[in-house]
């Protein structure tokens, strides 16, 4: 199995009244950046990046950024230029860009060039993320919600197309038109750098992605609803007459190590409830805008009947399977039983976590290095010590 | 297509048209009466259709995505849906018809009066949207909660609150996420405009009657006065203790304001 440290790189400096719902209804699209302090956002920036270094230096195998605009849940409107920091100031890990947001882009053939750029900054660590851009995202830069799929089939193709066929080549298609397709650099790694995309259920996406065979990775849920989408994703490949490899089936979630389980349940509770509670207090007129869903994902997700994140206790967070928090031996367990309930060869492990400090970061990483890493690599794996602690 | 005498809960009628069919209510006779819906309550029958059916050949068609109707995806765009309705009124025989819109409907009303000034005898606009004044903002009617939504349209609180006394079902949850989508389709941005119009009003020929609501907390009334004042032969009438849902606020007044100003 494979583990990746994925950082959202929230702001948790929030005003002291932010419980307050109808003053703060989202820590996204309309919370102003008055609020955005430069002198701690330039901190934490380095923080960050420091705490994705050092889990290369733990042997993650992989380091996840991501994008999101407009919002102090996560403070990466560019993903690239993050991966770009990163990329020559590591040199094991993967690093994964999950993803750039295609739709939202006028010009796709930008992130074909980056990524391609990417490849080569990184010699080939580079996995390719490609996201819809969640729905406040196409307020936060006018896009259509009603074009957000088609325009991001549409991206997706050129950005592939650029990368695999010799230019120039014209391009000429509902959203974008190009007579003179060539990117520069062409992308290191053959055919191009791995593509992974998230899922929520849909079942367009689902079958897309198996189709594509790319990983398919899961997002905030129940482990019972986590279910369903990989046995989706599963049963999409066998309908195509294929098995996914475990290794395109990548679970996402926010993880709480403690030295015990008793003060893992006690640390960890303010900082899920920070990123369940604030980070993730968003109404869903601005998650799912009009025309974002098909009509049959809507129908699943009303169906589905989850709740609003911030309506979920701590407890039920734990208990329902959208956080793990325990001690190392208790963590372990969960994981290896969840892997063997849900069938997926990767995690996308949060553990650097809302309002987290720097300290609890680098504990919560370090132990799930020693402690449950080890654990789950294969005896050839195994031979090679995946973890160099400095100073552990 | 023969006009149907009995006009109560007149039912819905399909035409075949694009990649699929549109639905359609036809009651009424007298002068054909083609009457463009607003973003909302498509596909229902409602007490204004009762009352334009008592005076006319009303016709009111669900828009492609809305209501009953399918989705007829190549219908991309504002300029789409204008030949749309073109078609539709080819279809339909209908060479010159009285054009009442409402809201998003009286936008593509105003569009194809624009386009096809002689199709129309009379216009109606009844809180349009479609022009892009950026001093008078349009309400952001995607990103409202439902109940902001309804406290926005209607100026009675009362109706707001026997409106919210129901839990809608996933059905009904579905059904109005489908006509936002569609709306977020042709006015997603610009946002609810088209930029070029105002300067095209002036093609308009038809004697124009616009109507606001006293109380219109979605489209400022400075766009129905730039509407009265760019058609050339146009007036404004406001209806009293209104809010934008006009003819689902006030059936009665707004109709009048409307069978009025056919009348003649």
């Amino acid at each position: 199995m494979k583990f990746n440290f994925f950082h959202l790189m929230p702001y948790p400096y929030l005003p002291e009244d932010f419980d307050d719902v109808e003053k703060y209804p989202s820590m996204s699209l309309t919370f102003s950046n008055s609020h955005f302090d430069p002198a701690k956002g330039v901190d934490l920036y380095h923080r960050y990046l420091d705490e994705l270094e050092y889990a290369d230096e733990l042997g993650y195998d992989g380091i996840v950024v991501n994008e999101h605009h407009q919002s102090g849940y996560g403070m990466m409107p560019s993903p690239n230029v993050m991966a770009a920091a990163l990329a020559r100031r590591t040199s094991r890990s993967k690093i994964m860009v999950l993803g750039n947001a295609i739709p939202l882009r006028g010009n796709p053939l930008r992130v074909a060039e980056e990524i391609a750029m990417l490849d080569h900054l990184t010699r080939g660590r580079l996995v390719s993320g490609f996201v819809r851009g969640i729905g406040w995202e196409h307020y936060a830069h006018s896009v259509s919600p009603a074009d957000s799929r088609s325009r991001f089939n549409e991206a997706h193709d050129l950005i592939k197309k650029a990368w695999t066929t010799e230019g120039p080549f014209q391009w000429i298609g509902e959203h974008y038109e190009y007579r003179y397709v060539n990117v520069w650099p062409r992308p290191l790694q053959s055919p191009h750098p791995p593509i992974a995309v998230p899922g929520a259920g849909s079942p367009e996406t689902m079958r897309w992605v198996a189709e594509n065979r790319y990983m398919y990775v899961s997002v905030y849920a129940p482990t019972k609803v986590v279910k369903t989408w990989f046995d989706g994703y599963r049963k999409a490949a066998a309908d195509l007459g294929y098995e996914p490899d475990p290794d395109n089936i990548a679970l996402a979630t926010p993880v709480f190590i403690g030295e015990s389980e008793r003060s893992a349940m006690r640390e960890a509770r303010q900082h899920v409830e920070w990123l369940f509670h604030k980070g993730l207090r968003q109404g869903a007129e601005i998650v799912f805008p009009p025309g974002y869903m098909s009509a049959p994902a809507m129908r699943g997700l009303l169906k589905a009947g989850m709740k609003p994140y911030p309506e979920l206790s701590f407890e039920e967070l734990v208990e329902q399977g959208y956080v793990i928090v325990g001690g190392p031996e208790s963590v372990r367990n969960r994981i290896g039983e969840l892997r063997d309930e849900l069938g997926f060869g990767q995690m996308m492990t949060m553990l650097a976590m809302g309002d987290m400090s720097a300290e609890m970061t680098r504990r919560n990483t370090e132990i799930f290095a020693t402690e449950v890493i080890p654990h789950f690599r294969t005896e050839q794996a195994r031979e090679t010590p995946p973890v160099v602690l400095a100073q552990a | 297509m023969t006009t149907v005498d009995q006009p109560a809960a007149a039912p819905a009628r399909r035409l075949d048209i694009g990649s699929g069919s549109v639905s359609y209510f036809r009651a009424g006779s007298g002068r054909p009466v083609f009457f463009l819906h607003a973003a909302g309550g498509a596909g229902e029958w409602g007490p204004h259709h009762q009352l334009l059916s008592e005076r006319c050949d009303l016709i009111a068609p669900d828009h492609p995505g809305f209501g009953l109707s399918d989705d007829l995806p190549e219908v991309r765009a504002m300029d789409d849906l204008v030949y749309h309705y073109l078609d539709v009124l080819d279809r339909l025989g209908l060479d010159q018809v009285d054009l009442v819109g409402a809201s998003f409907g009286g936008w593509i009303a105003a569009e194809l009066a624009v386009h096809s000034p002689h199709r129309v005898r009379r216009l109606a606009l009844l809180g349009p949207a479609g022009l892009r004044l950026p001093e008078h903002p349009v309400a952001d009617l995607f990103i409202m909660t439902p109940p902001q939504l309804l406290g926005a349209l209607f100026h009675d609180p009362g109706i707001v609150e026997s409106l919210l006394a129901t839990e809608p079902g996933v059905e009904d949850i579905l059904r109005s996420y489908r006509d936002l989508g569609a709306l977020a389709r042709f006015g997603w941005k610009p946002y609810l405009s088209n930029p070029k119009l105002e300067g095209r009003l002036r093609r308009i020929s038809a004697p124009t009657r616009v109507v606001a609501a006293e109380h219109d907390r979605i489209i400022p009334r400075a766009h129905c006065e730039r509407y009265a004042a760019a058609i050339p032969d146009a007036e404004l009438v406001v209806v009293d203790d209104c809010g934008h849902a006009l003819y689902g606020e006030r059936p009665d007044a707004v109709t009048a304001a409307v069978t009025d100003f056919l009348a003649d």
